[in-house]
């Protein structure tokens, strides 16, 4: 009686969480499938499987020139935003100071802005300033917005560190930057590393204030957005399948990374 | 042997009007002390008696409002942290949880840029001098139990082969059985270092059995400083008598007729001697000097009451006597065990040289 109603149980909680799983991804499965397609229209059932659409847009110029403005974007975004929010963050959560609970609370602020409003805003500023619109401009923008988030996650591993580790090691005569280089940096890596990939995948696919910012450049999310708007191909699929498993490969490359490099540093071979 | 050895040195750590103070509290208020080489001392306080940030100062993470620190004669308050020749061990030991336990032990071998091979072989030695297995060597830090963690940080302090070394604390979250057996480990390892050690820590009981010396802190100031031996039988004030233990703290006055009088108790109680000057202030018994007496038993000093409850304590005994309001206690050894019952009349006593007066 007790083991049929377990197994009952059990039964409900795996075909919940399996709905609440396909509720989250089937749509990027049937984008994939989208993708699939040899006709030129948007049809669904597909009735002619093929891969030319892949073909056609990885030869691409245009699609070439949309990575290579969204990678740049993203990668200046995460070296800036990481080296400002490690700072912030040890700001934030180690050091007592007049002021620190203010600080906290307007750092983290315009994560909750609308980001349109805040696209918008920008623009505004960056004209006023008489700034020419670029995809410079938009790393500016981008940073507005994931500084907050990254100083958020390295704050979290801030907050597990033992300050004791560094007077530690500065009383074992270390001078700062070595105990900076020693202890603070290799013991708060995790963390950092987790910052950089937030930073890089949330610029990565950003629409909003890239949309208000970018001037003559686009990115990837932006260009998805012009063509379903106007002048859809399968080729947009395509695209959006690249960017959603792309980021689902860096993020899930990044958590093995994390993994091998706790067991490889720590040397827990040689028991 | 070597408590006199102590006295034969020099002191390598003079501390002169000490003061340090946040805002309006005054966390260490002038305090005046000298270690020896080679000593074993302790310093001990509740929390907030100021006794961590005394520590801090010496080992120079912490500035000295006022006064100095001199090590061998030349003062060191503007020496920083990383260039005094001391080193500490932290409360939470501060193991770097991203190295291994022989990395953690070279660390200060490595900040000063000593060959691998040799910072090898010292790491080795030291871990065979704290008796942590070799093939710990590659094992990573945070897997090592806590007595293992102790004399990894213990290791690594040595490594630094400081003059003096400082303990804040490093045995308070341990259990009961194994900082026995650590607090032995460290006395052994102070002999064969011959090094300074500066302890501190809440724990009368722990400091009674390492040090050479021992300090007493009480709202920032250093109130007694004396062998534990010293400290045990002749403390200065009621708040050091009360520190080490269960004693009897009894409020007593002089009466007209120039005896101690206790309030209490309704009884006079003689010592050996009344200090000159002492108005009124407490008798301190400790429970080992109370006897229970027989009908026929003479005692200097002598209440009745009733045996209220028993406490075993392993090889002895504690009794819980009740005398009117007032609450005695009374401790036997195993063997000499009260026989009566509870509630039975007893008739309880000690010699006045057993005694204790304080002022306060």
């Amino acid at each position: 009686m007790e083991a049929k109603q377990t197994n009952w149980r059990n039964g409900l909680v795996w075909t919940w969480s399996l709905a609440v799983v396909a509720f989250l991804y089937l749509p990027s499965v049937c984008l994939l499938l989208a993708s699939l397609t040899d006709s030129r229209y948007f049809t669904f059932p597909i009735t002619k499987w093929g891969l030319s659409w892949w073909a056609k847009t990885f030869n691409s110029l245009e699609i070439h020139a949309l990575f290579k403005t969204s990678i740049s974007i993203a990668l200046c975004v995460t070296v800036i935003s990481v080296v400002i929010a490690l700072f912030g963050a040890l700001a934030f959560a180690r050091y007592e100071w007049k002021g620190r609970s203010i600080y906290q609370k307007i750092v983290l602020l315009p994560i909750f802005f609308p980001q349109s409003v805040l696209g918008l805003a920008l623009l505004l500023w960056f004209n006023a300033l008489g700034l020419d619109l670029s995809w410079k401009s938009a790393v500016f923008a981008h940073l507005v917005w994931i500084v907050p988030v990254v100083t958020l996650v390295i704050s979290i591993q801030v907050y597990s560190f033992d300050p004791a580790l560094e007077e530690a090691a500065y009383d074992l005569g270390a001078t700062r930057w070595q105990v900076f280089r020693e202890v603070t940096l290799p013991v708060l890596f995790p963390g950092i590393f987790s910052g950089m990939l937030f930073a890089f995948l949330l610029s990565w696919g950003n629409f909003p204030l890239s949309l208000f910012t970018t001037g003559a450049d686009t990115t990837i999310p932006e260009y998805l957005y012009a063509k379903m708007v106007a002048g859809y191909t399968p080729g947009v699929p395509v695209l959006g399948t690249v960017n959603t498993f792309g980021a689902a490969f860096l993020l899930l490359g990044g958590y093995g990374l994390i993994l091998w490099w706790r067991r490889s540093r720590i040397g827990d071979s040689k028991e | 042997m070597t408590r006199s050895q102590s006295t034969i040195h020099g002191p390598i750590l003079e501390l002169r009007k000490l003061t340090r103070t946040f805002g309006a509290l005054t966390a260490v208020n002038a305090i005046d002390l000298d270690i020896a080489e080679g000593e074993f001392f302790t310093i001990v306080g509740p929390s907030g008696s100021g006794k961590t940030t005394m520590l801090r100062m010496l080992a120079g993470m912490e500035q000295a409002t006022s006064g100095d620190i001199l090590l061998r004669g030349k003062r060191i308050n503007d020496v920083p942290a990383n260039r005094r020749p001391t080193c500490m061990v932290f409360q939470s030991l501060a193991l770097f949880p991203h190295r291994t336990v022989g990395q953690n032990i070279e660390f200060p071998m490595k900040i000063r840029g000593v060959d691998p091979a040799k910072r090898k072989e010292r790491a080795l030695q030291l871990m065979r001098q704290l008796r942590l297995p070799e093939n710990y060597y590659g094992k990573n830090v945070t897997k090592c139990s806590g007595g293992e963690r102790q004399r990894v940080a213990l290791a690594r302090a040595l490594a630094y082969d400081p003059e003096i070394l400082f303990f804040d604390e490093p045995l308070s979250a341990i259990d009961y059985k194994l900082r026995k057996t650590l607090e032995r480990e460290l006395k052994d390892i102070h002999r064969e270092t011959g090094k300074t050690f500066v302890y501190i820590t809440h724990s009368l009981e722990e400091a009674m059995v390492m040090s050479d010396r021992i300090g007493v802190m009480q709202a920032g100031r250093l109130i007694q400083v004396g062998t534990p031996n010293q400290i045990y039988s002749t403390p200065t004030n009621r708040f050091v008598s009360e520190f080490i233990g269960d004693v009897n703290v009894i409020p007593v006055h002089i009466g007209p007729n120039g005896k101690l009088i206790s309030d209490d108790f309704a009884a006079e109680f003689s010592v050996p001697k009344i200090p000159v000057g002492f108005t009124g202030g407490h008798l301190v018994v400790r429970p080992e000097f109370v006897r229970f007496l027989g009908s026929g038993d003479a005692s200097e000093n002598r209440l009745t009451g009733r045996v209220y409850n028993e406490y075993a304590l392993g090889s002895r005994i504690q009794y819980q006597v009740r005398v009117g309001e007032a609450v005695f206690i009374v401790e036997k050894l195993r063997q000499q065990a009260y026989t009566g019952g509870l509630d039975d009349e007893v008739a309880i006593g000690w010699s006045g040289a057993d005694s204790i007066l304080v002022s306060d």
